[in-house]
């Protein structure tokens, strides 16, 4: 009896000292005088390396003595480390976010106000709005926009022209039409005239937006869900069209990995178009890189482009950060005009309207479609609801009106979480 | 007593002391290695269990206390039942496909030539080294709709018209996943089993063969007994495992198709919990979790600490 | 079944098992247009070792390689030295919270390790222990310890005690029994459970990630993630390459130590 109490003391009171020096006071800054962390995703390690070496050159010369450790980050699990560090300590100075993350977070109070720091970014009074929008909350500025890509119709010129295709389409009949003629000189299995996935609810809310419906709306405070309106519902069921005419690819495949990428499927020659970032191009294979062109997603009403999805990074300030002026000017350094030129030439849509040229992913910028900001938004990606609902609409599961009246009510409940 | 006596009862008593507290002082550095890291995660999910705790709460390090109202949350959502039904049958299929594919490849690797266990083993030992990650990469990749070796090898044999989607149903996704997880956790159980099997004395076997016993017979009545305790130890630690696996179907579904209809155990704390950073709601779930995991060994580790008890 | 039987039956479980590992290397060898063609190439033609090439020149591969080691390393062997002392605790002495004691580690593996993330990494903080190598061993001894005490335990009771009983009536201590006696018939169970160890550490990698922040500190796991990390074009053959690299030591190091099972084997007759 006696050693089993002694045991059952010993193990308790080893946990108990633990617990009490791990609660007591420690709070670990991040930012020295001598070094700050930057935290941004690969895109940057793989795509634009210099970059982020010429922006470290100006900071450190502007600061001497003061070091720039940039740390690369997966967009699958930065949000995770991220948590942690608010939690216990240690986290970047600058981070990479999506534009779709940052609601969230902001609403968290999760990072620094810049709206004092505003004025000194370059070209911060023409900031592309769709992306300025998602860096701003109650009024105060907490993201600087970084860049921003737009969904363009990547297509091989030689099937277009050898189907007798003379002109691009400048409607969805147009493309539509254009899609049977690509069906008709090309009958292997599984080629698609318009690859696109399933339950890619980028390329599909393009056609709720185009048809003047949405996704929610906050009305009196309340989010209120638009997917059940007439405008989105006549969008949903011209997206199930386009997708039976048009599209070999899976029903219920989602837009990413580990489905294959649409360009994969492009490269093995199954694919006359397909919807995506434009940088698809980089990765249709040797053998058609020079039959390769893209063109703005044409609307429903002739002469018009579909609205695209803006997607895009902001870079933020946490709350945690030990210095944020000196985080501030790294961001300054970063999105400056040189920088967000040197953006623009690898492919990116630059942070500002004036600087905008007139390459097709710019072009398609002009018409735009953003997710509603909203605290809980992230929660509605991440609950899948979107694409579980065009799942049901594509296979048939449910009706159009059914799968997206009960999309919009899931949809509402999510976004009005307290 | 004269002093040589009173010395020699002292010494004797000290080495009985010694004797008697040596199994304390066995298990001391592993107590301390434990309480140090995990007594404060524990306490911390057991404290945010009774808390409100989003992310801004995260944020400002505390959080307004709630009682049980997330035990409540989750205990009347139905999600959480039929998660938890579909996790045991996940798991009784996963141990059981497990177990007895092991026992299977471990009696075959007695029987064969030398060069074929070096083979097999070999080959097991390299199933074994996969990193997940990459394991679950490569099994979508043979498994997918577009371009999946998998199809290829059925349109061969003409079982297949079409491409067939092997993720379009839940069924089939948590098949697909049933299978990796087999699949990953057969090397640690047949070369356990086999390193077991190597403790069954050769000559008893060779006895009963010569006795006439067939196979099934000497298997069950020499082999079998000798192997339970390991037997008994894999099939706990398989349950526990499959029961919590969480990177084999949080990747192979992937992300964005896990929702509500494949939800295993694992990937409903992570989803609920995590993702949507509601950490107090996580943290009850957790502690529910490891209950529920505690019952339904608990036949099993009776058993395993009466067996130690008999033979110790 | 004759010997060439049983043979082939073990071939044909070969084949299907290790199918999926062939099919990794074997991507790791094929050109780009081999990889996502739709018409599987079973054996490249062409191999080329370009993906190779590009893994091992990747930044901070070795770095990362060297970092896996050292940590697998000294996590297996702390923790196989604590774990036998344990399990011999409980597999030869009864004693008072015997019972507590394997309720605690047979309790540490039914933690759900997602719940744990965020916990571990603010207790860690605290001991400045994130971002540091010395962090992860400590992290990953915390979960291997309890398999492995489990999993020893299980062998020693298989081990008849009469053996030790007769070496202690021969006059060796207890020390010198578990020395002379206990440690070469545990051979078998001590590689496996050393091997099990190995493993579970060097694939790890949600800890890794969330512990580590410094690339020049990450383990080769996380080096891997990064392949597939970027919303962009994924280079499959440079990851398939890459996995291939990682899986080496593991192999190299099982095939080190698997003569000690075979040798278990041989010696098999365990009796008095």
């Amino acid at each position: 009896m006696k050693r089993r109490s002694i045991v059952a003391l010993s193990v308790v009171a080893v946990l108990a000292a633990a617990v009490m020096t791990a609660t007591s006071v420690a709070s670990t800054k991040t930012a020295t005088a001598s070094s700050i962390t930057v935290w941004l995703q690969v895109d940057a390690q793989s795509g634009w390396p210099d970059l982020v070496a010429a922006a470290n050159k100006q900071f450190q010369s502007d600061h001497p003595g003061t070091t720039v450790n940039v740390q690369y980050q997966n967009w699958g699990d930065h949000l995770q480390k991220f948590d942690a560090t608010l939690a216990g300590g240690g986290g970047p100075d600058v981070i990479e976010m999506g534009n779709t993350e940052m609601t969230k977070y902001m609403a968290a109070g999760a990072f620094a106000d810049l709206s004092g720091n505003k004025a000194s970014f370059d070209n911060s009074a023409n900031w592309l709005s769709g992306l300025a929008k998602s860096g701003v909350y109650s009024g105060k500025t907490y993201g600087v926009p970084y860049y921003a890509g737009s969904r363009v119709v990547t297509y091989r010129t030689d099937l277009f022209s050898k189907a007798g295709i003379k002109k691009l389409p400048n409607s969805i009949a147009a493309l539509t039409a254009d899609a049977h003629k690509l069906l008709a000189k090309n009958k292997e299995k599984g080629f698609s005239p318009f690859y696109v996935a399933g339950e890619d609810w980028y390329a599909a809310m393009g056609f709720v937006f185009d048809y003047g419906g949405g996704i929610a709306q906050r009305v009196s405070g309340k989010w209120k869900g638009l997917l059940g309106s007439k405008a989105s519902i006549a969008g949903l069921t011209a997206y199930k069209n386009f997708f039976y005419a048009a599209s070999r690819a899976g029903k219920t495949a989602t837009e990413g990995a580990p489905n294959p990428n649409p360009y994969d499927v492009y490269a093995q020659g199954l694919v006359g178009s397909m919807i995506g970032p434009s940088w698809f191009s980089c990765c249709v294979g040797a053998k058609y890189k020079g039959a390769t062109a893209q063109f703005v997603m044409p609307g429903h009403v002739k002469g018009t482009s579909m609205p695209g999805f803006l997607g895009g990074s902001d870079l933020a300030v946490p709350i945690t950060s030990g210095d944020k002026s000196l985080a501030a000017d790294w961001i300054k350094d970063f999105t400056s005009t040189a920088g967000e030129k040197g953006l623009q030439a690898k492919g990116n849509i630059p942070n500002a309207t004036n600087l905008l040229g007139a390459s097709v992913n710019e072009k398609a910028a002009s018409r735009s479609w953003f997710v509603p900001t909203a605290k809980h938004w992230v929660d509605v990606e991440n609950g899948n609801i979107l694409r579980n609902m065009l799942g049901q609409i594509l296979t048939g599961k449910l009706s159009v009106k059914q799968a997206a009246q009960s999309a919009s009510d899931n949809i509402a409940s999510v976004l009005n979480q307290p | 007593m004269s002093a040589a006596a009173e010395a020699h009862s002292w010494s004797r008593r000290r080495r009985r002391f010694l004797e008697r507290s040596t199994p304390y002082w066995l298990i001391l550095p592993i107590l301390v290695a434990i309480g140090v890291v995990l007594g404060y995660p524990l306490y911390w999910l057991a404290r945010l269990s009774f808390k409100q705790y989003g992310l801004f709460e995260l944020i400002q390090h505390r959080g307004p206390s709630v009682g049980f109202k997330n035990f409540r949350t989750v205990l009347h959502d139905s999600v959480f039942w039929h998660t938890l039904v579909r996790t045991i049958v996940f798991t009784v299929v996963n141990v059981g496909l497990t177990i007895v594919l092991g026992m299977l490849i471990a009696l075959l690797l007695l029987r064969v030539s030398g060069w074929v266990r070096i083979l097999l083993t070999s080959g097991l030992v390299l199933v074994w080294s996969m990193p997940v990650v990459v394991a679950v990469q490569l099994w979508f990749w043979m498994t997918n709709y577009e371009n999946g070796v998998l199809n290829h090898v059925l349109s061969w044999v003409g079982a297949t018209g079409e491409q067939h989607d092997w993720y379009a149903t839940t069924f089939s996704q948590l098949s697909m996943v049933t299978l990796l997880v087999v699949w990953g956790a057969l090397p640690f159980v047949v070369i356990t089993l086999y390193a077991g099997l190597a403790q069954v004395p050769h000559d008893l076997l060779e006895a009963a063969s010569v006795d006439g016993a067939r196979p099934w017979r000497a298997f069950k009545d020499i082999t079998l007994p000798i192997l339970r305790p390991i037997l008994l130890i894999l099939t706990s630690l398989s349950i526990i495992w499959d029961f919590g696996v969480f990177t084999q179907p949080y990747l192979l579904i992937g992300q964005a198709k896990t929702q509500s209809g494949n939800y295993l155990m694992s990937t409903y704390l992570f989803e609920e919990g995590y993702f949507k950073t509601d950490f107090g709601r996580g943290a009850a779930i957790s502690i529910l979790m490891l209950l529920m995991v505690a019952l339904i060994s608990v036949f099993y580790v009776r058993r395993m600490v009466s067996i130690g008890q008999e033979t110790a | 079944m004759k010997q060439a039987g049983w043979n082939a039956v073990g071939i044909a479980v070969f084949v299907v098992i290790v199918f999926p590992v062939f099919w990794m290397i074997s991507t790791a060898f094929k050109p780009d247009d081999q990889i996502v063609s739709l018409n599987p190439t079973w054996i490249p033609l062409h191999p080329t070792i370009a993906h190779f090439t590009a893994a091992l020149h990747k930044q901070y591969f070795w770095t990362d390689v060297k970092n896996s080691l050292l940590i697998v390393c000294i996590t297996v062997a702390i923790s196989i030295v604590l774990a036998f002392l344990a399990a011999v605790a409980l597999a030869r002495y009864r004693f008072s919270g015997r019972k507590a004691f394997v309720v605690l580690i047979i309790g540490i593996q039914m933690l759900p390790q997602a719940g744990l993330i965020i916990p571990l990494y603010v207790v860690l903080a605290k001991y400045h222990q994130t971002n540091q190598l010395s962090g992860v061993i400590i992290t990953y001894m915390t979960f291997v310890l309890p398999f492995c005490v489990w999993t020893l335990r299980g062998f020693l009771i298989g081990i008849p005690k009469e053996l030790e009983e007769a070496a202690m009536v021969d006059g060796s201590t207890r020390l010198g029994v578990f020395v002379k006696i206990l440690l070469p018939l545990m051979g078998p169970g001590l590689v496996a459970t050393s091997v099990f160890a190995f493993i579970t550490s060097w694939n790890e990698y949600i800890f890794a990630r969330v512990l580590i922040n410094d690339q020049r500190k990450n383990t080769i796991t996380v080096w891997l993630s990064y392949f597939l990390g970027t919303s962009r074009h994924t280079d499959w053959g440079a990851l398939m390459a890459a996995s291939t690299l990682t899986a080496i030591p593991v192999v190299v190091f099982f095939l080190l130590v698997q003569r000690r099972i075979a040798f278990g084997l041989t010696a098999g007759a365990v009796k008095g």
